[in-house]
């Protein structure tokens, strides 16, 4: 069959190199799912700073940059000290917020919203006893949200018991839920 | 070949997405589509992982696309993303072929038992490539099939040139003596 071995692997080499075609129905399901994602933005100033820290650099003392370095540090460390009592943390009070879907010929579910950066990956809702019923339980401060459930990873579906809204940044339907500071 | 952008126009599609354009990514998705779309049926060994592979690897592409440092190599970040989204499926894969497939036996002489006892060149290449250790067959087809330069190679994988080296050359004595001996069945 083969001349010589290596010919035989020159020859699959080739085989491999050939074009593929991929579905171009893929784009169309690539650019849906990223239709439920928030823009991705430029670096921020503070991912560029973080960026810089992390990498190595090189960077020259001289023996008096050192000691007024170190003279810095200490001056910081006695401040600190001296002003020792902490200052009132403010915490806005959270409460839980089950959020639930009937999707019965859903394989699996997300909740995605403004609580969430609109993150499918992080708030996914559990499928419940009933095998109907999808619930999610996330804590909210007081505020407006926008949020909607992202269900098998392509479908894009309002609360259908909430108030709808249309969004501005994806065009697709979300829901309002407005959490009071008070009793709701 | 190598992994370089196409143009310039990779770049200025990249700076339009981040600017908010999200229409713009659909150029870059359709651009890469089918190149990249090789790498992965190549190294998953079916079509259905293959493109399940690739859709993610352009959804988190979007989604870090802040952290692309470099418009200008959009094609070989992407590159890198799909290499580890490949390496991840297909340690599923093999999971799952090891929980399903116990006949060790059948599993090597299936791929030749075609109606007239030898397999299509096609099913020869697909079980050539299958019986390879993963790390050969990423080497194996960055280096010969994608073309890309060791140093390239590195920065996708995160292997040393050395370690891809051999590899790559451990991979050809493989696939030569499973060709041979698909040449005396």
């Amino acid at each position: 069959m083969f001349d010589q071995v290596e010919d035989a692997v020159e020859r699959l080499t080739r085989h491999l190199r050939r074009a593929v075609r991929i579905d171009p129905a893929l784009d169309d399901r690539v650019m849906r799912a990223i239709t439920a994602l928030p823009a991705p933005g430029r670096a921020t100033w503070l991912g560029e700073m973080w960026r810089w820290l992390r990498s190595p650099h090189q960077l020259t003392v001289t023996p008096l940059g050192g000691l007024a370095a170190a003279a810095a540090v200490a001056v910081v460390v006695v401040l600190i000290r001296m002003d020792s009592k902490p200052p009132a943390p403010h915490y806005e009070e959270s409460r839980a917020f089950q959020f639930v879907l009937v999707a019965p010929r859903a394989t699996r579910v997300s909740l995605v919203g403004d609580f969430n950066d609109w993150d499918a990956g992080r708030t996914p809702m559990r499928r419940t006893g009933t095998e109907a019923l999808w619930t999610a339980v996330v804590p909210l401060v007081p505020g407006r949200y926008h949020y909607a459930f992202f269900v098998d990873g392509s479908r894009w579906l309002a609360d259908p018991s909430a108030p709808v809204a249309r969004d501005e940044d994806y065009g697709a339907p979300s829901s309002v839920l407005t959490v009071g500071g008070g009793g709701s | 070949m190598g992994i370089h952008s196409v143009g310039t126009s990779d770049a200025a599609l990249v700076r339009r997405v981040q600017a908010g354009d999200t229409g713009a990514y659909a150029d870059l998705v359709a651009r890469y589509r089918d190149r990249l779309g090789r790498y992965a049926l190549h190294m998953l060994g079916n079509r259905e992982d293959a493109e399940e592979v690739l859709q993610d690897s352009f959804v988190r592409a979007y989604r870090s696309l802040a952290r692309c440092d470099d418009p200008e190599r959009f094609g070989a970040w992407l590159y890198g993303i799909l290499v580890n989204r490949c390496r991840t499926a297909g340690a599923r894969a093999a999971r799952r072929a090891r929980r399903f497939v116990h006949d060790p036996v059948a599993l090597e002489t299936a791929p030749l038992a075609g109606p007239d006892g030898r397999a299509e060149w096609d099913d020869m290449v697909r079980w050539a490539l299958a019986r390879l250790p993963a790390e050969s067959r990423e080497a194996f087809l960055l280096k010969h099939v994608e073309e890309l330069e060791y140093e390239d190679m590195a920065l996708l994988t995160g292997a040393g040139i050395s370690a891809l080296k051999m590899r790559v050359k451990r991979a050809r004595e493989q696939l030569q003596a499973m060709l041979k001996e698909a040449e005396r069945v």
